[in-house]
Protein backbone atom coordinates (compact mmCIF):
# COMPACT_ATOMS: atom_id res chain seq x y z
CA UNK A 1 0.00 0.00 0.00
CA UNK A 2 1.46 3.31 -1.04
CA UNK A 3 1.71 5.82 1.76
CA UNK A 4 1.32 9.46 0.92
CA UNK A 5 2.30 12.23 3.25
CA UNK A 6 -0.45 14.66 2.55
CA UNK A 7 0.13 18.25 3.46
CA UNK A 8 -3.12 19.96 4.24
CA UNK A 9 -2.82 23.70 4.01
CA UNK A 10 -5.20 24.97 6.61
CA UNK A 11 -4.28 28.60 6.04
CA UNK A 12 -6.87 28.86 3.28
CA UNK A 13 -9.69 28.29 5.73
CA UNK A 14 -12.80 30.24 4.89
CA UNK A 15 -13.17 33.54 6.73
CA UNK A 16 -16.16 32.33 8.75
CA UNK A 17 -14.03 29.56 10.21
CA UNK A 18 -11.68 32.09 11.77
CA UNK A 19 -14.41 33.76 13.78
CA UNK A 20 -14.41 33.37 17.54
CA UNK A 21 -17.04 30.88 18.63
CA UNK A 22 -16.24 28.31 15.96
CA UNK A 23 -14.14 25.15 16.13
CA UNK A 24 -12.70 23.55 13.06
CA UNK A 25 -12.09 19.91 12.30
CA UNK A 26 -10.20 18.07 9.60
CA UNK A 27 -11.72 14.66 9.17
CA UNK A 28 -10.04 11.99 7.08
CA UNK A 29 -12.25 9.19 5.84
CA UNK A 30 -10.56 6.18 4.31
CA UNK A 31 -12.73 5.02 1.47
CA UNK A 32 -13.19 1.25 1.85
CA UNK A 33 -11.70 -0.90 -0.86
CA UNK A 34 -14.80 -3.09 -0.88
CA UNK A 35 -18.47 -2.29 -0.18
CA UNK A 36 -18.49 -4.83 2.66
CA UNK A 37 -15.98 -2.81 4.67
CA UNK A 38 -16.76 0.23 6.76
CA UNK A 39 -14.69 3.37 6.28
CA UNK A 40 -11.99 4.32 8.77
CA UNK A 41 -12.58 7.83 10.09
CA UNK A 42 -9.92 9.90 11.84
CA UNK A 43 -10.07 13.44 13.20
CA UNK A 44 -6.71 15.14 12.70
CA UNK A 45 -5.56 17.39 15.54
CA UNK A 46 -5.74 20.86 13.97
CA UNK A 47 -4.32 24.26 14.82
CA UNK A 48 -5.74 27.61 13.73
CA UNK A 49 -3.37 27.79 10.77
CA UNK A 50 -0.54 25.83 9.28
CA UNK A 51 -0.06 22.45 7.72
CA UNK A 52 0.32 18.90 8.94
CA UNK A 53 1.01 15.55 7.37
CA UNK A 54 -1.71 12.97 7.38
CA UNK A 55 -0.81 10.15 9.75
CA UNK A 56 -2.94 7.57 7.97
CA UNK A 57 -1.91 5.46 5.05
CA UNK A 58 -4.09 5.65 1.96
CA UNK A 59 -6.07 2.63 0.94
CA UNK A 60 -6.79 1.86 -2.68
CA UNK A 61 -10.17 3.59 -2.54
CA UNK A 62 -8.53 6.86 -1.57
CA UNK A 63 -8.97 9.18 1.38
CA UNK A 64 -11.50 11.96 1.69
CA UNK A 65 -10.26 15.01 3.60
CA UNK A 66 -12.96 17.36 4.84
CA UNK A 67 -12.53 20.73 6.51
CA UNK A 68 -15.42 21.51 8.87
CA UNK A 69 -16.25 24.38 11.16
CA UNK A 70 -18.84 24.07 13.93
CA UNK A 71 -20.51 26.82 15.94
CA UNK A 72 -19.62 26.05 19.54
CA UNK A 73 -22.91 27.06 21.15
CA UNK A 74 -25.40 26.37 18.36
CA UNK A 75 -24.13 22.99 17.19
CA UNK A 76 -24.40 24.10 13.56
CA UNK A 77 -21.78 22.62 11.25
CA UNK A 78 -20.45 23.85 7.92
CA UNK A 79 -18.42 21.85 5.40
CA UNK A 80 -15.88 24.39 4.11
CA UNK A 81 -13.91 22.25 1.73
CA UNK A 82 -13.13 18.69 0.85
CA UNK A 83 -10.66 16.81 -1.27
CA UNK A 84 -10.33 13.20 -2.33
CA UNK A 85 -6.74 11.90 -2.47
CA UNK A 86 -5.64 8.47 -3.50
CA UNK A 87 -2.59 6.55 -4.64
CA UNK A 88 -4.34 5.65 -7.89
CA UNK A 89 -6.36 8.83 -8.40
CA UNK A 90 -5.36 11.76 -10.60
CA UNK A 91 -4.32 14.83 -8.63
CA UNK A 92 -5.38 18.40 -9.21
CA UNK A 93 -4.87 21.84 -7.78
CA UNK A 94 -6.75 25.03 -8.61
CA UNK A 95 -5.54 28.61 -8.20
CA UNK A 96 -7.46 31.78 -9.01
CA UNK A 97 -5.89 35.19 -9.55
CA UNK A 98 -7.67 38.53 -9.72
CA UNK A 99 -6.66 42.19 -9.85
CA UNK A 100 -7.50 42.60 -6.15
CA UNK A 101 -4.45 41.97 -3.91
CA UNK A 102 -6.63 41.34 -0.81
CA UNK A 103 -4.99 38.53 1.17
CA UNK A 104 -7.77 37.07 3.27
CA UNK A 105 -9.94 35.88 0.39
CA UNK A 106 -9.88 35.72 -3.37
CA UNK A 107 -12.23 38.41 -4.58
CA UNK A 108 -13.10 40.40 -7.64
CA UNK A 109 -15.80 42.67 -9.02
CA UNK A 110 -18.42 41.30 -11.36
CA UNK A 111 -17.15 43.29 -14.38
CA UNK A 112 -13.46 42.50 -13.85
CA UNK A 113 -11.31 39.73 -15.35
CA UNK A 114 -9.86 36.77 -13.46
CA UNK A 115 -7.69 33.78 -14.29
CA UNK A 116 -8.22 30.18 -13.19
CA UNK A 117 -5.28 27.80 -13.40
CA UNK A 118 -5.86 24.06 -13.01
CA UNK A 119 -2.79 21.89 -12.49
CA UNK A 120 -3.45 18.21 -13.14
CA UNK A 121 -1.11 15.27 -12.57
CA UNK A 122 -1.16 11.46 -12.80
CA UNK A 123 -3.54 11.20 -15.74
CA UNK A 124 -2.68 8.27 -18.00
CA UNK A 125 -2.55 8.25 -21.78
CA UNK A 126 -3.19 5.28 -24.03
CA UNK A 127 -5.97 3.39 -25.68
CA UNK A 128 -8.39 1.17 -23.83
CA UNK A 129 -7.99 2.95 -20.50
CA UNK A 130 -11.07 3.85 -18.45
CA UNK A 131 -12.15 7.50 -18.45
CA UNK A 132 -11.41 7.70 -14.72
CA UNK A 133 -7.68 7.38 -15.41
CA UNK A 134 -7.45 9.57 -18.55
CA UNK A 135 -9.45 12.68 -17.69
CA UNK A 136 -10.91 14.76 -14.88
CA UNK A 137 -14.03 16.88 -14.88
CA UNK A 138 -13.85 20.64 -14.26
CA UNK A 139 -17.05 22.28 -13.05
CA UNK A 140 -17.89 25.97 -12.78
CA UNK A 141 -20.61 26.77 -10.21
CA UNK A 142 -22.11 30.18 -9.52
CA UNK A 143 -24.38 31.15 -6.63
CA UNK A 144 -25.61 34.52 -5.44
CA UNK A 145 -25.49 35.90 -1.91
CA UNK A 146 -29.00 36.39 -0.55
CA UNK A 147 -30.78 37.92 2.42
CA UNK A 148 -27.78 40.01 3.49
CA UNK A 149 -25.53 36.97 3.98
CA UNK A 150 -22.06 37.30 2.50
CA UNK A 151 -20.87 33.72 2.62
CA UNK A 152 -21.91 30.40 1.15
CA UNK A 153 -21.38 26.81 2.17
CA UNK A 154 -19.09 25.18 -0.36
CA UNK A 155 -20.96 21.89 -0.11
CA UNK A 156 -24.27 23.60 -0.90
CA UNK A 157 -22.79 25.33 -3.94
CA UNK A 158 -21.17 22.11 -5.14
CA UNK A 159 -24.45 20.22 -4.80
CA UNK A 160 -26.14 22.44 -7.37
CA UNK A 161 -26.08 21.93 -11.11
CA UNK A 162 -22.90 23.48 -12.52
CA UNK A 163 -23.04 26.40 -14.92
CA UNK A 164 -20.55 24.65 -17.15
CA UNK A 165 -18.58 21.39 -17.19
CA UNK A 166 -15.54 20.42 -19.22
CA UNK A 167 -13.07 17.58 -19.36
CA UNK A 168 -9.36 18.10 -18.83
CA UNK A 169 -7.40 15.24 -20.35
CA UNK A 170 -3.83 16.55 -20.18
CA UNK A 171 -1.40 16.67 -17.31
CA UNK A 172 0.06 20.09 -16.55
CA UNK A 173 -1.52 23.51 -16.26
CA UNK A 174 -4.70 24.59 -17.99
CA UNK A 175 -5.13 28.36 -17.86
CA UNK A 176 -8.61 29.84 -18.30
CA UNK A 177 -8.95 33.62 -18.66
CA UNK A 178 -12.41 34.94 -17.85
CA UNK A 179 -13.31 38.47 -18.95
CA UNK A 180 -15.90 38.85 -16.19
CA UNK A 181 -17.96 36.88 -13.71
CA UNK A 182 -21.06 35.10 -14.98
CA UNK A 183 -23.13 35.72 -11.86
CA UNK A 184 -26.68 36.70 -12.72
CA UNK A 185 -28.90 39.57 -11.63
CA UNK A 186 -31.66 41.67 -13.17
CA UNK A 187 -29.03 44.37 -13.55
CA UNK A 188 -25.89 42.26 -14.11
CA UNK A 189 -23.66 44.98 -12.65
CA UNK A 190 -25.43 44.34 -9.33
CA UNK A 191 -24.73 40.61 -9.16
CA UNK A 192 -22.90 39.40 -6.06
CA UNK A 193 -22.02 35.95 -4.83
CA UNK A 194 -19.37 33.36 -5.48
CA UNK A 195 -17.89 31.36 -8.32
CA UNK A 196 -16.67 27.89 -7.39
CA UNK A 197 -14.39 25.79 -9.55
CA UNK A 198 -14.24 22.09 -8.72
CA UNK A 199 -12.25 19.24 -10.20
CA UNK A 200 -13.70 15.77 -9.87
CA UNK A 201 -12.13 12.42 -10.51
CA UNK A 202 -14.55 10.55 -12.75
CA UNK A 203 -16.54 8.10 -10.68
CA UNK A 204 -15.97 4.45 -11.52
CA UNK A 205 -18.14 3.04 -8.75
CA UNK A 206 -15.39 2.51 -6.20
CA UNK A 207 -15.49 5.97 -4.60
CA UNK A 208 -18.34 7.62 -2.77
CA UNK A 209 -16.90 11.12 -3.24
CA UNK A 210 -15.05 12.40 -6.26
CA UNK A 211 -13.94 15.99 -5.58
CA UNK A 212 -10.15 16.20 -5.79
CA UNK A 213 -9.69 19.99 -5.87
CA UNK A 214 -11.69 23.16 -5.42
CA UNK A 215 -11.28 26.92 -5.18
CA UNK A 216 -13.67 29.83 -5.14
CA UNK A 217 -13.73 33.57 -5.47
CA UNK A 218 -16.01 36.21 -4.04
CA UNK A 219 -17.72 38.45 -6.58
CA UNK A 220 -18.88 41.93 -5.60
CA UNK A 221 -21.16 44.31 -7.54
CA UNK A 222 -20.30 47.56 -9.27
CA UNK A 223 -20.99 50.47 -6.92
CA UNK A 224 -23.58 53.12 -7.76
CA UNK A 225 -24.97 56.20 -6.12
CA UNK A 226 -27.42 59.09 -6.27
CA UNK A 227 -27.20 62.72 -5.18
CA UNK A 228 -30.45 64.13 -3.81
CA UNK A 229 -31.26 67.70 -2.81
CA UNK A 230 -30.06 69.42 -5.94
CA UNK A 231 -31.06 69.01 -9.59
CA UNK A 232 -29.16 69.47 -12.85
CA UNK A 233 -29.47 73.09 -14.02
CA UNK A 234 -30.82 74.34 -10.70
CA UNK A 235 -30.12 77.95 -9.75
CA UNK A 236 -29.39 78.51 -6.07
CA UNK A 237 -30.35 82.02 -4.97
CA UNK A 238 -30.12 81.75 -1.20
CA UNK A 239 -28.66 78.91 0.91
CA UNK A 240 -26.61 76.00 -0.41
CA UNK A 241 -28.81 73.01 0.42
CA UNK A 242 -28.01 69.99 2.56
CA UNK A 243 -27.60 67.03 0.25
CA UNK A 244 -28.44 63.37 0.68
CA UNK A 245 -25.99 60.98 -0.96
CA UNK A 246 -27.08 57.37 -1.42
CA UNK A 247 -24.14 54.99 -1.76
CA UNK A 248 -24.91 51.49 -3.02
CA UNK A 249 -22.63 48.45 -3.02
CA UNK A 250 -19.36 50.21 -2.33
CA UNK A 251 -16.46 47.82 -3.00
CA UNK A 252 -15.14 46.23 0.22
CA UNK A 253 -11.91 48.23 -0.01
CA UNK A 254 -12.65 51.63 -1.52
CA UNK A 255 -12.56 55.38 -0.98
CA UNK A 256 -15.68 57.19 -2.10
CA UNK A 257 -15.72 60.98 -2.51
CA UNK A 258 -18.19 63.72 -3.29
CA UNK A 259 -16.26 66.40 -5.21
CA UNK A 260 -17.19 69.86 -6.42
CA UNK A 261 -15.67 71.52 -9.51
CA UNK A 262 -15.92 75.09 -10.75
CA UNK A 263 -17.55 75.18 -14.18
CA UNK A 264 -19.86 72.87 -16.02
CA UNK A 265 -17.62 69.83 -16.30
CA UNK A 266 -14.95 67.99 -14.34
CA UNK A 267 -12.47 67.90 -17.20
CA UNK A 268 -9.16 69.58 -16.52
CA UNK A 269 -10.30 71.36 -13.40
CA UNK A 270 -9.03 70.87 -9.91
CA UNK A 271 -11.83 69.70 -7.69
CA UNK A 272 -12.48 70.25 -4.01
CA UNK A 273 -13.36 67.47 -1.61
CA UNK A 274 -16.80 67.86 -0.08
CA UNK A 275 -17.20 64.55 1.74
CA UNK A 276 -15.22 61.32 1.93
CA UNK A 277 -16.39 57.83 2.85
CA UNK A 278 -13.61 55.21 3.11
CA UNK A 279 -14.51 51.51 3.31
CA UNK A 280 -12.29 48.67 4.50
CA UNK A 281 -14.49 45.66 5.13
CA UNK A 282 -14.82 42.07 3.99
CA UNK A 283 -18.05 42.77 2.13
CA UNK A 284 -19.64 45.57 0.11
CA UNK A 285 -21.34 48.47 1.89
CA UNK A 286 -24.56 50.41 1.27
CA UNK A 287 -25.24 53.57 3.22
CA UNK A 288 -26.80 57.04 3.14
CA UNK A 289 -24.84 60.21 3.90
CA UNK A 290 -26.14 63.65 4.84
CA UNK A 291 -23.87 66.29 3.33
CA UNK A 292 -23.86 69.75 4.87
CA UNK A 293 -20.32 70.62 3.79
CA UNK A 294 -21.06 71.76 0.22
CA UNK A 295 -21.54 75.36 1.31
CA UNK A 296 -17.98 75.40 2.71
CA UNK A 297 -16.56 74.71 -0.74
CA UNK A 298 -18.66 77.21 -2.69
CA UNK A 299 -16.88 80.57 -2.93
CA UNK A 300 -18.03 83.15 -5.43
CA UNK A 301 -21.21 82.96 -7.40
CA UNK A 302 -20.95 80.97 -10.60
CA UNK A 303 -21.46 77.57 -12.16
CA UNK A 304 -20.39 74.42 -10.30
CA UNK A 305 -20.47 70.67 -10.86
CA UNK A 306 -20.62 68.02 -8.16
CA UNK A 307 -19.48 64.47 -8.87
CA UNK A 308 -19.67 61.26 -6.83
CA UNK A 309 -16.78 58.89 -7.44
CA UNK A 310 -15.14 55.85 -5.88
CA UNK A 311 -11.48 54.80 -5.86
CA UNK A 312 -10.84 51.05 -5.96
CA UNK A 313 -8.10 48.79 -7.21
CA UNK A 314 -9.92 49.00 -10.56
CA UNK A 315 -9.53 52.80 -10.85
CA UNK A 316 -11.54 55.91 -10.08
CA UNK A 317 -15.10 55.65 -11.34
CA UNK A 318 -18.20 57.80 -11.28
CA UNK A 319 -21.11 56.37 -9.31
CA UNK A 320 -23.71 58.52 -11.08
CA UNK A 321 -23.98 61.41 -13.53
CA UNK A 322 -22.36 64.62 -12.25
CA UNK A 323 -24.77 67.50 -11.49
CA UNK A 324 -24.14 71.04 -12.74
CA UNK A 325 -25.85 73.95 -10.96
CA UNK A 326 -25.54 77.73 -10.64
CA UNK A 327 -25.05 79.85 -7.52
CA UNK A 328 -26.35 83.41 -7.72
CA UNK A 329 -26.64 84.80 -4.20
CA UNK A 330 -25.90 88.53 -4.88
CA UNK A 331 -29.14 90.59 -4.80
CA UNK A 332 -29.14 93.74 -6.93
CA UNK A 333 -31.39 96.52 -5.64
CA UNK A 334 -32.35 99.29 -8.01
CA UNK A 335 -33.98 102.31 -6.36
CA UNK A 336 -34.19 106.08 -6.50
CA UNK A 337 -34.29 108.50 -3.58
CA UNK A 338 -37.81 109.04 -2.53
CA UNK A 339 -39.07 112.37 -1.16
CA UNK A 340 -42.32 111.75 0.67
CA UNK A 341 -42.93 115.49 1.03
CA UNK A 342 -43.75 115.69 -2.62
CA UNK A 343 -46.10 112.90 -3.78
CA UNK A 344 -45.63 113.89 -7.38
CA UNK A 345 -41.96 112.72 -7.37
CA UNK A 346 -42.51 109.13 -6.10
CA UNK A 347 -41.25 106.65 -8.64
CA UNK A 348 -41.39 102.98 -8.08
CA UNK A 349 -38.74 101.08 -10.02
CA UNK B 1 -23.04 64.79 -19.03
CA UNK B 2 -23.45 61.06 -19.78
CA UNK B 3 -21.68 58.30 -17.90
CA UNK B 4 -20.87 56.69 -21.22
CA UNK B 5 -18.08 59.22 -21.57
CA UNK B 6 -14.67 58.58 -20.13
CA UNK B 7 -13.52 61.67 -18.37
CA UNK B 8 -9.92 62.59 -17.86
CA UNK B 9 -9.14 65.18 -15.29
CA UNK B 10 -5.77 66.67 -16.05
CA UNK B 11 -5.28 69.25 -13.33
CA UNK B 12 -2.40 68.99 -10.89
CA UNK B 13 -4.20 68.07 -7.67
CA UNK B 14 -4.14 64.53 -6.43
CA UNK B 15 -7.89 64.30 -6.97
CA UNK B 16 -7.74 65.86 -10.41
CA UNK B 17 -4.88 63.94 -12.02
CA UNK B 18 -6.47 60.51 -11.75
CA UNK B 19 -8.47 59.48 -14.81
CA UNK B 20 -12.11 59.21 -13.88
CA UNK B 21 -13.77 56.29 -15.57
CA UNK B 22 -17.40 55.83 -16.36
CA UNK B 23 -19.30 53.16 -14.45
CA UNK B 24 -19.62 49.85 -16.33
CA UNK B 25 -23.00 49.62 -18.02
CA UNK B 26 -25.17 46.47 -17.93
CA UNK B 27 -24.83 46.24 -21.71
CA UNK B 28 -21.02 46.32 -21.62
CA UNK B 29 -20.95 43.69 -18.89
CA UNK B 30 -23.37 41.43 -20.76
CA UNK B 31 -20.99 41.53 -23.70
CA UNK B 32 -18.03 40.54 -21.49
CA UNK B 33 -20.03 37.64 -20.06
CA UNK B 34 -20.50 36.08 -23.49
CA UNK B 35 -16.85 35.01 -23.40
CA UNK B 36 -16.48 31.55 -21.82
CA UNK B 37 -13.02 29.96 -22.09
CA UNK B 38 -14.36 26.65 -20.79
CA UNK B 39 -16.02 26.08 -24.16
CA UNK B 40 -12.53 25.57 -25.60
CA UNK B 41 -12.22 22.37 -23.58
CA UNK B 42 -13.91 19.05 -24.34
CA UNK B 43 -17.52 18.91 -23.18
CA UNK B 44 -18.79 15.82 -21.35
CA UNK B 45 -21.77 13.92 -22.71
CA UNK B 46 -25.06 15.44 -21.56
CA UNK B 47 -27.26 13.80 -18.97
CA UNK B 48 -24.67 11.37 -17.64
CA UNK B 49 -24.07 11.33 -13.88
CA UNK B 50 -20.30 11.63 -13.67
CA UNK B 51 -19.49 12.68 -10.15
CA UNK B 52 -20.49 12.27 -6.54
CA UNK B 53 -21.32 15.49 -4.73
CA UNK B 54 -21.07 16.16 -0.99
CA UNK B 55 -24.80 16.47 -0.29
CA UNK B 56 -26.57 16.55 3.07
CA UNK B 57 -23.47 15.94 5.10
CA UNK B 58 -23.02 16.79 8.76
CA UNK B 59 -19.98 16.06 10.88
CA UNK B 60 -22.22 16.17 13.95
CA UNK B 61 -24.60 13.56 12.56
CA UNK B 62 -21.64 11.46 11.43
CA UNK B 63 -20.13 11.49 14.94
CA UNK B 64 -20.72 10.28 18.47
CA UNK B 65 -21.34 13.11 20.93
CA UNK B 66 -19.66 12.96 24.35
CA UNK B 67 -21.24 15.18 27.02
CA UNK B 68 -20.11 16.09 30.55
CA UNK B 69 -23.26 17.97 31.56
CA UNK B 70 -21.93 21.35 30.45
CA UNK B 71 -19.72 20.83 27.42
CA UNK B 72 -19.63 18.40 24.56
CA UNK B 73 -17.28 17.14 21.89
CA UNK B 74 -17.49 14.84 18.92
CA UNK B 75 -15.55 11.76 17.87
CA UNK B 76 -16.00 9.55 14.79
CA UNK B 77 -18.56 6.81 15.00
CA UNK B 78 -16.69 3.65 15.94
CA UNK B 79 -14.14 5.50 18.09
CA UNK B 80 -15.87 4.54 21.35
CA UNK B 81 -14.38 1.08 21.87
CA UNK B 82 -15.50 0.50 25.43
CA UNK B 83 -18.59 1.92 27.14
CA UNK B 84 -19.39 0.98 30.76
CA UNK B 85 -23.08 0.92 31.65
CA UNK B 86 -22.59 3.71 34.18
CA UNK B 87 -21.38 6.07 31.45
CA UNK B 88 -24.01 5.42 28.81
CA UNK B 89 -25.84 8.67 29.52
CA UNK B 90 -22.70 10.64 28.60
CA UNK B 91 -22.22 9.02 25.21
CA UNK B 92 -24.32 9.57 22.09
CA UNK B 93 -25.87 12.54 23.85
CA UNK B 94 -27.46 15.67 22.37
CA UNK B 95 -25.00 18.43 21.35
CA UNK B 96 -26.18 20.95 23.97
CA UNK B 97 -23.98 23.46 25.78
CA UNK B 98 -20.57 24.44 24.45
CA UNK B 99 -18.54 22.46 21.96
CA UNK B 100 -14.93 21.86 23.02
CA UNK B 101 -12.06 20.51 20.97
CA UNK B 102 -11.40 16.86 21.62
CA UNK B 103 -8.12 17.48 23.47
CA UNK B 104 -9.69 20.15 25.72
CA UNK B 105 -12.69 17.94 26.50
CA UNK B 106 -10.42 14.99 27.30
CA UNK B 107 -8.24 16.99 29.69
CA UNK B 108 -11.33 18.18 31.61
CA UNK B 109 -12.91 14.73 31.80
CA UNK B 110 -10.08 12.33 32.50
CA UNK B 111 -12.04 11.02 35.48
CA UNK B 112 -14.37 9.15 33.14
CA UNK B 113 -12.63 9.09 29.71
CA UNK B 114 -9.41 7.36 28.73
CA UNK B 115 -7.77 6.68 25.39
CA UNK B 116 -6.21 3.71 23.69
CA UNK B 117 -3.59 4.32 21.01
CA UNK B 118 -4.51 2.46 17.85
CA UNK B 119 -2.36 1.80 14.80
CA UNK B 120 -3.83 2.12 11.33
CA UNK B 121 -3.65 -1.64 10.89
CA UNK B 122 -5.59 -2.13 14.12
CA UNK B 123 -8.18 0.43 13.03
CA UNK B 124 -8.57 -1.28 9.67
CA UNK B 125 -8.89 -4.68 11.26
CA UNK B 126 -5.79 -6.26 9.80
CA UNK B 127 -4.20 -6.50 13.25
CA UNK B 128 -6.01 -7.26 16.52
CA UNK B 129 -6.03 -4.97 19.53
CA UNK B 130 -3.80 -6.11 22.36
CA UNK B 131 -5.78 -8.60 24.47
CA UNK B 132 -4.34 -7.40 27.78
CA UNK B 133 -5.46 -3.85 27.05
CA UNK B 134 -8.95 -4.98 26.15
CA UNK B 135 -9.12 -7.07 29.31
CA UNK B 136 -8.11 -4.05 31.42
CA UNK B 137 -10.87 -1.70 30.21
CA UNK B 138 -13.70 -3.09 32.42
CA UNK B 139 -11.52 -2.65 35.51
CA UNK B 140 -11.28 1.13 35.30
CA UNK B 141 -14.95 1.91 34.57
CA UNK B 142 -14.13 4.58 32.02
CA UNK B 143 -15.22 5.28 28.46
CA UNK B 144 -12.38 4.21 26.14
CA UNK B 145 -11.78 6.19 22.95
CA UNK B 146 -9.53 4.88 20.20
CA UNK B 147 -6.96 7.49 19.15
CA UNK B 148 -4.26 7.67 16.50
CA UNK B 149 -1.62 10.40 16.71
CA UNK B 150 -3.76 12.16 19.39
CA UNK B 151 -6.83 12.23 17.12
CA UNK B 152 -9.89 10.01 17.72
CA UNK B 153 -10.27 7.26 15.15
CA UNK B 154 -12.93 4.72 14.29
CA UNK B 155 -12.17 1.05 14.59
CA UNK B 156 -13.71 -1.37 12.14
CA UNK B 157 -16.49 -3.52 13.56
CA UNK B 158 -14.55 -6.74 13.03
CA UNK B 159 -13.07 -6.16 16.49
Amino acid sequence: MKILSLLLAVSSIHASAQTTGYLRFIRQTQQPSSPQQSAIVWDMPVDDAGSAPSALALESGGSLFQLWTVEQTKAKDYLLDQKLVGAYLPKADISISTLDPYKHAIRTRVDQPFVVTIAVADLLTGSGLPDSSTKVLLERHIQSYENGKFSLEAAVVAANKPLHSSYISQNGSTVLKFAASSLKATDPTKALGEEHFIVHALADGSVTQSQIASAHLEVWPVASGTILGIKPGEQLLYLIPTLQVNLNDLYPTSDTRLMVYEGSSINGIEGKLVKAFPVDRDHCVTTILEVTELTDQIGVDGTYTIALMSDTVYGTELLCDPITFTVKRTIAVNAMQVNYTDDSEVIVP
Amino acid sequence: MKTALILFVLANSAFATVPILARTTPEALAKLQQDNPMTLLQSPPKGKVLVHRPEDQSIIKQSVILHDGTNWTLVPKGAVIYLPDAMKSRVDAKPEGTLLAWTDFLSRNQSWITTNDISFDQASGTKPLKAERVAFWPKQDKVVIAVHERGPISVRASH
